[in-house]
């Protein structure tokens, strides 16, 4: 068994095999932990907006001990992860880190917000350090202006 | 041990895992999912692996226990003269996988054995993975055969 708490460790070599294989073999992997993801995200999301994506990374906050603060506003939400544990641990790592490690959480995030008709912006800050800023809007405009303004906005 | 976590514990990454077994397998073929699991346990547990090299088993005994209790999982280690038997009698990673309601990937306990066969490349040891039931198994590490240290 690969303990739960080593995942992102194994996550991390299947990232490195298949960026071997091409660009498009990586980016449809994270569509299919993106579908994965929607067993436990999809029906909340879509029926409690913006609270229910607040309630469910509220939870993994605890679940993963993420050092993260969640700003809530009338129109979007900001995830502001002070200290990424998923990063921290593949950086913390015997095998090498995959250089785009941080770039899985935008590619599984993204496609997911946007089934539910939310506009999503992800500033990864820096690929070097376990921080970021994960936003999500409920109007495109302001989204586009939010992403503008990013370090390192993931695609 | 090079890893030891605290606090709580995300179980439903086991989920991720079957997830991406089924993906793996399906398009890249069951060589690549073992390719990927042994690399994972000759590199990330590249200190339990050294460890062996030097005759020095009792990281890996450290992980297996300190695993399985974050997990909750039933398990016995047994040690005898010349091997370790680590019993699973039920496994925290397969509970996981049906609690969440996924059918569990015909390869998805294939991590095991090529996790222990990494961790044990080229160190004098070897690791022999018994299924013994869906939840349960057997993993049995013993000096190879031709080892002379």
């Amino acid at each position: 068994m690969i303990p739960s708490d080593h995942f992102v460790r194994f996550y991390n070599e299947v990232f490195k095999f298949l960026e071997d294989q091409g660009e498009e073999h990586l980016r449809n992997y994270w569509l299919e932990i993106s579908r994965h993801q929607e067993l436990h995200c999809l029906e909340l999301f879509k029926t409690k907006g913006l609270k229910g994506m607040v309630e469910y990374w509220t939870h993994i906050k605890d679940e993963e001990n993420c050092d993260m603060t969640i700003h809530e506003f009338a129109d979007h939400v900001e995830f502001e992860m002070n200290k990424c544990p998923s990063l921290s641990k593949v950086l913390d790592n015997d095998a090498t880190p995959m250089e785009r490690y941080c770039d899985h959480c935008a590619g599984w995030c993204m496609p997911l917000i946007k089934k539910t008709g939310f506009f999503p912006v992800f500033d990864i800050v820096s690929r070097k350090e376990p921080r970021c800023k994960f936003m999500v809007f409920k109007d495109r405009e302001d989204a586009e202006k939010a992403e503008k303004k990013a370090v390192l906005p993931a695609k | 041990m090079r890893y030891r976590d605290t606090g709580n514990v995300h179980l439903d990454f086991h989920g991720a895992v079957n997830t991406t077994v089924n993906y793996i397998v399906k398009n890249f073929g069951i060589e690549a999912l073992h390719e990927i699991f042994f690399r994972t346990g000759r590199d990330v547990y590249k200190s339990i692996r050294e460890n062996l090299s030097r005759g020095d088993y009792s990281e890996l005994v450290e992980h297996w226990a300190y695993y399985f209790d974050r997990e909750k999982g039933k398990y016995r280690i047994i040690r005898e003269k010349d091997r370790v038997i680590l019993h699973v009698d039920e496994c925290p990673a397969v509970r996981q996988v049906k609690r969440l309601g996924l059918d569990l990937s015909p390869h998805f306990c294939d991590q095991t054995e090529h996790v222990n066969r990494g961790m044990c490349h080229n160190t004098g040891f070897e690791m022999e993975t018994v299924k013994t039931g869906e939840c349960s198994c057997i993993q049995t590490l013993r000096r190879t055969k031709h080892d002379t240290k």
